[in-house]
């Protein structure tokens, strides 16, 4: 997680180089040796169905359709989630009589929600960002909760002896001295938010990646709906890098001030 | 340097600006009640330089905490320019003992330094440039863009001085504000306040456990012992406006101080 190495060891890319050929071997040779359906793609196959779908305009609209699915319900837990977990955190009434409810709702399986949710919406992408919004909401909660709740002493003095106003402390004090643990809460709500919108999109056929894949797999063809696959996972592993870069430079005084 | 205007410098110090009458405070209540002071008076003068010396454990921390409205005495007035006070009061400025954290790590010592006039409802340009001077009057004239945590403590304390001389309050409260830095450090830091008590005439109330600091700095210093803890002696210094680490602590009357002090210590 250090930004400092921003030169990468060629020892260490080198063993992950390995690593995924690796990965690929044993599939090749786990596809040679028949223990999977007939119907497996080996590597060769899966490699040519991620080049014609990168070229291919349904794949992009539909990564699209995901894509603001997922984003637009994780936006709208990580506003809400902040909002209200400052407040129960930094509340201790509110914070002990909400716990309960606060506990059971992120042990709630989300996506069995999803079948009462379609009979309300339809089977429609405002439906997927009700459901992804549900699922992202727990995590930011839950870490945003923990983060308000952890404040200095010295640090409540100092906004008490300065008399600094209710509304100025929410925002420069209790907001970024949260900080940290609500970036935790965002970047695993942003993984959630990827993986639920797809799933959402499997089981409920609303437009995007999701559909594509079960129509793929209904159609038979399964390298393309590998290549989908990879692609879904492409875009989760780079938004959690997108995330850590940018946790790394605007809460670098959190590990500089902690160690 | 014109910091601020409210105090005329080196003024004699003749005015009455903070009076406490009969302070009681405790811990806890019923059989598990800790009393923890007792009865305590205390009169500061306007411009004057306060040491409250005690050992540790005796109380130091809650009076000061009483003094600046964080803590609510059990019984006792507290009283600011003839104000008595409930509460935290902007007559008021604290710099507290374990000052690395109450300086806000994602601030800039500028940001840390311009918060509580934001709290004031101080415009952004005016109160950086408040910031600034401040920080210039302790010594970190250009470090207002740095962060706490890339300095040294000697460094952050000054920062936490000039937030406190920035709030423009009457009087500067201090819990043990040199008991976490090196000597040479801390040496530096007693003259800074002095320089500042003399050049911006701000009354400094000092608490400390260390004798020879008490009676280095201040006009008059309060001897604060037993338990529950009450004033046990109160001694004018006078040292003079100049002080310098070797000759006043060399000084014949610095040494017939510090032994009057000690005995008392000793008998209570
Ligand atoms: N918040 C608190 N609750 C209960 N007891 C306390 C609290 N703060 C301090 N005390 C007790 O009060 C006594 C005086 O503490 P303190 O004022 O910190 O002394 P000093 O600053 O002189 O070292 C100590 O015995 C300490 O244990
Ligand atoms: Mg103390």
């Amino acid at each position: 997680m250090s930004n400092q190495a921003r030169t990468v060891d060629p020892g260490l890319a080198l063993q992950r180089l390995l690593a995924v050929a690796v990965l690929l071997a044993v599939w090749q040779v786990v596809v040679f040796s028949g223990v999977l359906p007939s119907m497996t793609p080996g590597v060769v196959e899966i490699a040519a169905a991620i080049g014609s779908t990168i070229t291919s305009a349904v794949f992009w609209a539909s990564l699209g359709k995901t894509m603001l699915a997922a984003l637009s319900g994780w936006l709208i837990a990580v506003a809400a989630g902040t909002g209200l977990g400052l407040l129960v955190g930094s509340l201790p009434r509110l914070d002990r009589s909400s716990s309960i409810l606060i506990d059971f709702g992120r042990s709630f399986p989300v996506l069995a929600l999803m079948p009462v949710v379609i009979m309300m919406l339809g089977s429609n992408t405002r439906m997927e960002i009700v459901v992804v919004a549900l699922s992202c909401l727990w995590p930011v909660l839950v870490q945003t909760i923990y983060g308000a709740r952890r404040q200095e002493a010295a640090v409540v003095d100092t906004v008490r002896t300065f008399r600094i106003p209710k509304l100025l402390w929410f925002r420069r004090v209790l907001l970024p001295g949260a900080m940290p643990f609500i970036a935790t809460g965002i970047r695993i709500s942003a993984s959630i938010s990827i993986l639920v919108a797809v799933g959402v999109e499997v089981l409920s056929q609303a437009p995007g990646i999701g559909r594509q894949i079960t129509l793929a797999q209904q159609a038979q063809h399964w390298d393309k709906a590998f290549a989908y696959l990879f692609f879904a996972g492409l875009v989760g592993w780079g938004i959690a890098l997108l995330l850590q870069t940018a946790e790394a430079r605007l809460l670098k005084w959190n590990r500089q001030a902690n160690g | 340097m014109s910091l601020q205007t409210a105090h005329s410098p080196a003024r004699r110090a003749t005015e009455q600006l903070m009076q406490v009458r009969g302070l009681t405070m405790s811990y806890g209540s019923g059989a598990a009640e800790n009393k923890i002071l007792q009865d305590l008076d205390l009169d500061v003068r306007a411009g004057e330089f306060v040491s409250i010396v005690g050992p540790s454990g005796v109380g130091k921390t809650t009076l000061l905490r009483c003094l600046s409205g964080l803590l609510a005495p059990k019984a006792g007035t507290i009283s600011v320019g003839g104000q008595q006070i409930t509460g935290p009061h902007p007559d008021l400025a604290v710099v507290f003992q374990d000052y690395s954290r109450s300086l806000l790590p994602w601030m800039s010592t500028r940001e840390n330094v311009a918060f509580p006039l934001q709290g004031k409802g101080m415009g952004k340009a005016e109160r950086n440039a408040l910031a600034d001077r401040n920080l210039a009057a302790v010594g970190l004239a250009g470090q207002g863009d740095k962060y706490p945590w890339e300095m040294s403590g000697g460094m952050q304390q000054r920062v936490a001085i000039a937030r406190a001389l920035a709030y423009n309050a009457k009087v500067l409260l201090m819990d043990e504000p040199f008991a976490s830095v090196d000597a040479q450090t801390r040496f530096d830091l007693e003259d800074l306040v002095i320089d500042l008590h003399t050049n911006l005439g701000v009354t400094v109330i000092l608490v400390t456990h260390d004798i020879d600091e008490a009676l280095y700095l201040a006009d008059k210093v309060v001897v604060i012992a037993e338990k529950p803890a009450t004033v046990v002696d109160v001694i004018e210094t006078n040292f003079g406006e100049v002080r310098d680490q070797v000759e006043t602590k060399a000084d014949p009357r610095f040494a017939e101080a510090r032994a009057r002090i000690l005995h008392r210590l000793r008998d209570h």
